[in-house]
């Protein structure tokens, strides 16, 4: 990948707090344009690594470069951040939160109110435009932080949980807007451990466990990583038929047809099949069932589980 | 945009959005308000005190225990000397009894009177007088000494009345006296001082708000807690430069609806500068005085998480800044003493001994070299405030205090 065409780059970050390595040595590498996922469970340094990467705080060791600057700070301007803890001023009308957001990157105050009005309006909240944050529902206001980080059209959006505490409503607004920003051209760096929205948004990803970076890639890529599903329904079922599936053949609990998941063996299904058929089992359903980034992430961060208690 | 660039700008937009948050609420006006309401309270506190003082001042009373024409004696005396003394410094009417039995038992018994307060009495022969006086450091019994003096004197020379006709014609001064000097010092410390407490001590609560609405983290996130720092400490700037501004405008056009004897007391004071001169140093060295302090409230209000541990925190370097007060009234007191010198070096009472300064001396070379020095003192603490201030606000996420790390960034 060229480094040029890369909106962040991070080699070997470590932060430590006191003994614990908070973070351990995450290497990361953003593609410009792209929206890039960062899961990981609970207090896995997702948030540590982004502040890491915003220049909130200095890395004990390791380099990043966020928009070409090797210092974040100077790329501030062109960088949007929603916190993990939401935060704005409950005095503030929020027209003007949006604008003092925008003002703090370096966007002029009118422009920031008038930019404000517009995408409150769009975002179906015009009704709050001159609405002090004190009077707005938690939803309301997280999307005013969340226009707030935005206002001024940056090259680089980073959402540390950013559908954390929204309705399914608002979820989909905030899934619309990002990638609304994506088709600007900006790229979108996010965290989440809710695999739905990776799964639908994400063109590249990285799960974090224990500080570490376990898996990074594609969706496609974190998938792959786990052997396809099979799903058997037999024609006549009959106590006999396990000896015929793999060993971790397991049997439903009977909502599903009664029938039998068993992992594809790299061989294929067509040995098993004409088995089961010879013995007079018959085939009533079959599916070949994909498995999911929630698999997969359930099994990286389980191995990164089972390391850790090793 | 250049980073010194950017930094103004970061700074300023952190200190526009304190400076209207603090200024565009109704709290405010009571905030600019407040020592109307101090001064009313004062002055209620007076009144009551006056009522009282002269409810007392009624049955106050010396008395002479003397024969009549020994207590004519007196009171010419006491017609004579009783106006060179100033009413609030003076002695109680005198009253004279005429001797019954034993005086000295008499007296006694007048000291003791539990309808009058009685602080001295005399009795016996006006050339030995007996003073009994119930207040050891009361000059009530000497004055009474001073009025048998005198009667005996008169006595002796056959006066009956003054010898002189004293002709009295009020000169104004062509130059300023050393007490209007030393009064306008004191006035410059006190107002200063209490000034750079009430507005510097706004700073301590300013990052509870961020902390507790969680907004530091967009701030950090954005500009540079150095810049966050600094933007406060404009923002509140601001407001204390409004705060003076107001109650300044009102200060310059309060003389003319001031009573003309007080207005004339009031234009005795007056500073060795010159007065547009003295305003000048007095606004530079309460900017001095507010950033030197409004920097360490900034930080302690930084380290604190709760409102528990910002009052904690305050009251030390409250105990600190009334120090350097003390230090700098002493400098007032005693112009060009080694307390004076020392009160002018120091850089947190360098600006209100230098204030002082200004009212009681006329060079002027001394204050700008105390600008450049506190202006040194003022980077200094701004700096390693930020530091701290960076410290504080990411504790939360944040590895150890270490004063190694601090130091070392």
């Amino acid at each position: 990948m060229h480094t040029d065409k890369l909106a962040l780059s991070a080699t070997g970050l470590v932060k430590r707090f006191g003994d614990r390595r908070v973070v351990d040595g995450i290497d990361l590498t953003v593609p410009t344009g792209a929206v890039y996922g960062v899961l990981g469970p609970n207090g896995a340094g997702k948030t540590t690594t982004l502040r890491m990467l915003l220049g909130i705080i200095e890395p004990d060791e390791g380099t990043r470069t966020l928009l070409g600057e090797s210092s974040p700070r100077e790329a501030s301007d062109r960088v949007g951040y929603l916190p993990e803890e939401r935060g704005l001023y409950p005095g503030m009308k929020a027209r003007e939160a949006i604008a003092f957001m925008g003002a703090l990157r370096g966007l002029d105050w009118s422009v920031g109110r008038k930019r404000a009005a517009t995408m409150l309006e769009e975002a179906g909240l015009g009704h709050a435009v001159d609405q002090k944050i004190r009077k707005l529902s938690k939803g309301m206001a997280q999307f005013v932080q969340l226009l707030g980080s935005v206002v001024h059209r940056p090259d680089f959006l980073v959402l540390d949980e950013p559908f954390s505490g929204l309705d399914p409503v608002n979820q989909e607004r905030l899934e619309a807007l990002i990638r609304a920003e994506r088709d600007r051209g900006a790229t979108i760096l996010f965290s989440t451990h809710v695999m739905a929205h990776a799964e639908r948004l994400c063109d590249r990803l990285a799960i974090i466990a224990g500080g570490k970076r376990r898996f990074e890639g594609t969706v496609d890529d974190a998938r792959g990583m786990l052997p396809m599903k099979a799903h058997y329904v037999p024609h006549h079922p009959a106590p006999g038929i396990a000896a015929l599936l793999p060993v971790d053949a397991e049997q439903d609990d009977g909502t599903r047809g009664g029938g039998w998941r068993f992992t594809l063996p790299p061989e294929g299904i067509e040995g098993i099949l004409v088995k089961l058929i010879d013995a007079g089992y018959g085939i009533s359903g079959l599916s070949i069932e994909r498995p999911g980034l929630h698999d997969a992430f359930v099994r990286i961060v389980g191995e990164q589980a089972l390391e850790q208690a090793a | 945009m250049s980073s010194p660039r950017k930094l103004v700008r970061q700074t300023l937009t952190i200190a526009r959005r304190d400076f209207v948050a603090t200024v565009m609420t109704p709290m405010f006006l009571l905030f600019l308000l407040a020592p109307l309401l101090f001064a009313s309270f004062g002055a209620v506190g007076g009144i009551g005190a006056a009522t009282v003082g002269r409810s007392t001042e009624d049955k106050e009373r010396i008395y002479a225990i003397a024969a009549p024409a020994d207590a004519a004696r007196l009171m010419a005396a006491d017609r004579m000397i009783r106006p060179a003394v100033k009413r609030d410094d003076g002695f109680p009417p005198l009253a004279t009894v005429a001797p019954t039995g034993d005086p000295a038992a008499q007296a006694r018994k007048l000291l003791s009177d539990p309808d009058t307060d009685v602080p001295a009495v005399l009795y016996g022969p006006l050339d030995k007088p007996q003073l009994i006086h119930a207040n050891p450091t009361s000059t009530t019994a000497s004055y009474m000494a001073a009025l048998a003096e005198q009667a005996v004197r008169d006595q002796r020379a056959g006066l009956t009345g003054p010898l002189s006709t004293p002709t009295f014609t009020r000169v104004e001064r062509s130059t300023t006296s050393l007490g209007g000097k030393s009064a306008a010092g004191f006035f410059a410390v006190v107002t200063l001082f209490i000034v750079t407490l009430m507005l510097a001590g706004q700073a301590v609560g300013t990052m509870a708000e961020e902390r507790s609405n969680k907004v530091i983290e967009v701030l950090a996130a954005a500009v540079p807690l150095e810049s966050v720092f600094l933007g406060k400490l404009v923002g509140m700037f601001g407001v204390a430069v409004l705060f003076l501004a107001f109650w300044a405008t009102i200060g310059a056009n309060i003389g003319t609806l001031l009573p003309p004897e007080l207005a004339a007391g009031l234009g005795r004071i007056s500073p060795a500068v010159g007065f547009p001169t003295f305003v000048a140093l007095y606004v530079a060295y309460f900017t001095m005085a507010y950033m030197l302090l409004g920097s360490v409230f900034l930080t302690i209000g930084a380290q604190a998480t709760t409102p528990r541990e910002i009052q904690m925190l305050t009251l030390p370097i409250t105990i600190f800044q009334m120090a350097m007060f003390g230090f700098a009234l002493a400098a007032v007191s005693k112009p060009g003493s080694w307390i004076a010198t020392a009160a002018e070096l120091f850089p947190f009472s360098s600006p209100f001994a230098m204030v002082a300064r200004a009212a009681t001396g006329a060079e002027l070379w001394p204050h700008l070299a105390a600008i450049a020095w506190q202006l040194l003192w003022v980077s200094v603490t701004i700096a390693l405030g930020a530091r701290l201030f960076r410290r504080g606000v990411l504790q939360s996420a944040g590895p150890k205090f270490r004063w190694k790390r601090l130091l070392g960034r």
